[in-house]
């Protein structure tokens, strides 16, 4: 019996079977756990590994009491079609056409959307395949970040300086990288965490946990903002070739003041000055932190330092 | 390794092709092929993987039924598979930022169909696109976008002013552009440069003038490559011990190896191009960062060259 028709198999008994199913009876109703070749350790060991597999691909198989009157009663397997059935969402072919187009013109790093393309019927490949028009880099914890927005979960990880506890709103993309944000459930207060600085596994709390507040729609604060610190600020004055640059990083509503050289000062709130120094460094010498003088000399002793290194 | 990943892969396709195939009456080999990215070939191996699938006690009745003739293929008693599997969450999110992204894209006409899909989308997985998920490709679309996109689409050569962020510097140079693209929040136009007589990759917002001129070019039939960075051998090497705080640059850069350091430290090998970019990088890195071999001047001499402009107060 070869392993693909075993786990077809597994999936049909599981789906069919109107409750859940001993560990036995899976023996007995699925062909290759059992029989003259399969030890008693192999085969479950071999039962123990599709598990994972059809778990891994997001089947939802689930471990509960066979009786369900009673608690105490052997666990069996069984797989819950509503949970399993895609319900239909009644694309229109060309609706599914575009889609696939969306998929091969933008594509998500490691994020299966050919499988998601079968999923919903499969289509052919248009016959003049469209270039590439962006790649977003993905993250292993983007999906389960997206399953806890979608089903207002809790999420729980480790970020930087300890362990956060976030009520997540929503997931952005902003500057190249991606943002998860909303409460910070024990500082109460609006958060944005940069997904790719999460430093442990997301743990998910139970669904419907907490509401989506009407404003949640507010993009991700810059990097310079995103921090706890005295708010401050910062004058940076942005020579004339690089102001094109600069005012796409500030944004449309900063506040830019341009001068008659073509240069410009930009005026930015800061809350987390380490990114703040970063951004400005990002234009050598075609910049300068001109005040307030606590930012500057703040500036003028990191650079000082660095450059006294090579005199020693 | 691979085997057991390519099974694993062939049982998601197996999964999502038998309901379609069972829901359709009898679809062309061909027709289902295209569909699910198949050869012929492949799609009789997945086929003959069914002949012996069904339910318990797999009596004729309880098998499910695979018929090819003609060209055509019939699906039969395979009710317990009557859906495909749900999308999981990684796989919505894959639609949906595609969607999204494309709508938020430079294209003034945004598709109808497209907002359609993905508004039923949206409603399958039972949240509200706009509120949830929100795609911004780059912080503001340079203007040259719709110029250089035009250009690619006519194949006219365009005159650029280009800021080297490398050396910072600016030059003046003809390009015939091959293809704009979005790659990790940035916009490039792939071209082929006439100052360096190859091709090259350059950033939308470090373009200044953008003239499309007169004269157009022939199409190159070489696939454009969207290595935004990509390191040559002769490129010199410095080696850098960062503190456990700036181990990401280790993660986010290519590089030609990694130690693990006692403490949390790591050393990294990276291939540096220009000397701009290791400026940068060092100079943000602060004292998170050792220059272990090469040249260890770099940093400091780039600290000194910035502390000029704060020699003199600013005027007010």
């Amino acid at each position: 019996m070869e392993r693909l028709e075993r786990l077809i198999n597994l999936v049909a008994a599981l789906l069919a079977a109107e409750r859940p199913l001993s560990r036995d009876e899976i023996d007995r109703r699925v062909p290759g756990y059992s029989g003259d070749h399969a030890s008693a350790t192999s085969a479950r060991r071999a039962f123990e590994r599709d598990k994972e597999v059809l778990r891994d691909m997001g089947i939802p198989l689930l471990m509960e009491a066979i009786d369900p009157s009673n608690p105490d009663s052997p666990p069996g397997y069984r797989i819950p079609r509503d949970e399993y059935y895609l319900p239909d969402p009644d694309l229109t072919p060309d609706e599914l056409a575009a889609l696939h187009v969306a998929v091969t013109t933008v594509r998500l790093e490691g994020l299966g959307a050919a499988e998601a393309i079968w999923k919903l019927g499969g289509t052919k490949a248009p016959s003049a395949a469209p270039d590439p028009l962006a790649a977003l880099p993905g993250s292993e914890h983007l999906p389960v970040l997206f399953q806890a927005v979608a089903e207002r979960r809790v999420v729980v990880f480790s970020y930087r300086d300890g362990a956060r506890c976030l009520e997540p709103h929503r997931l952005a993309f902003r500057n190249g990288h991606w943002y998860a944000s909303g409460r910070d459930a024990d500082k109460d207060e609006p958060r944005s965490f940069r997904v790719d600085r999460i430093a442990s596994d997301v743990a998910l709390g139970p669904p419907q946990a907490f509401e989506r507040p009407v404003d949640a729609a507010a993009p991700p604060p810059p990097p310079w903002e995103m921090g706890d610190e005295e708010p401050i600020e910062a004058r940076l004055l942005v020579e004339a070739d690089q102001v094109p640059w600069v005012t796409g990083e500030v944004g449309e509503g900063a506040n830019v003041e341009r001068r008659p050289d073509g240069s410009a000062v930009v005026t930015l709130r800061v809350t987390n000055r380490g990114a703040f120094r970063s951004f400005a460094l990002g234009l050598l010498d075609r910049g300068e932190v001109l005040g307030p003088p606590e930012l500057r000399d703040e500036m003028v002793s990191w650079l000082r330092g660095l450059a006294d290194e090579g005199a020693r | 390794m691979t085997g057991r990943k390519g099974a694993d892969d062939r049982l998601r396709r197996i999964l999502a092709l038998v309901p379609w195939v069972a829901a359709h009456d009898g679809p062309t080999v061909d027709e289902v092929c295209a569909r699910f990215g198949l050869t012929p070939d492949q799609l009789e191996q997945d086929l003959e993987q069914l002949f012996l699938c069904g339910l318990y006690p797999f009596t004729p009745d309880t098998l499910i039924e695979v018929d090819v003739a003609d060209g055509r293929v019939w699906i039969r008693y395979a009710d317990v598979f009557a859906r495909p599997l749900r999308l999981t969450p990684a796989e919505g999110l894959a639609l949906l930022a595609s969607a999204e992204a494309l709508l938020a894209g430079p294209d003034e006409d945004r598709d109808p169909v497209l907002e359609r899909g993905l508004a039923k989308l949206a409603a399958l997985l039972g949240i509200d696109p706009d509120e949830t998920v929100d795609i911004s490709l780059a912080p503001a679309p340079p203007e040259s976008l719709v110029a250089l996109r035009a250009a690619v689409a006519d194949r006219r050569q365009v005159e650029i002013d280009y800021f080297s962020y490398g050396r910072n510097e600016w030059t003046t140079r003809i390009i015939d552009p091959l293809q704009v693209f979005n790659a990790a929040g940035r916009w490039y136009v792939a071209a082929y440069c006439h100052a360096v007589e190859d091709r090259r990759l350059f950033r939308l917002d470090r373009i200044g003038r953008t003239v499309v001129l007169e004269t157009t070019f022939e199409p190159q039939r070489e696939p454009v490559s969207h290595t935004t960075f990509d390191p040559r051998p002769h490129d010199p090497m410095v080696e850098l011990e960062l503190a456990p705080r700036a181990r990401w640059v280790s993660e986010q850069y290519p590089n030609e190896g990694v130690e693990e350091l006692p403490d949390g430290r790591t050393l990294v090998r990276l291939r540096i191009s220009e000397r701009g970019w290791l400026e940068r990088l060092l100079l943000r890195l602060g004292p998170d960062v050792k220059v272990v071999s090469g040249d260890a001047e770099v940093g400091p001499a780039a600290a000194a060259r910035l502390l000029r402009r704060y020699q003199t107060e600013p005027l007010p």
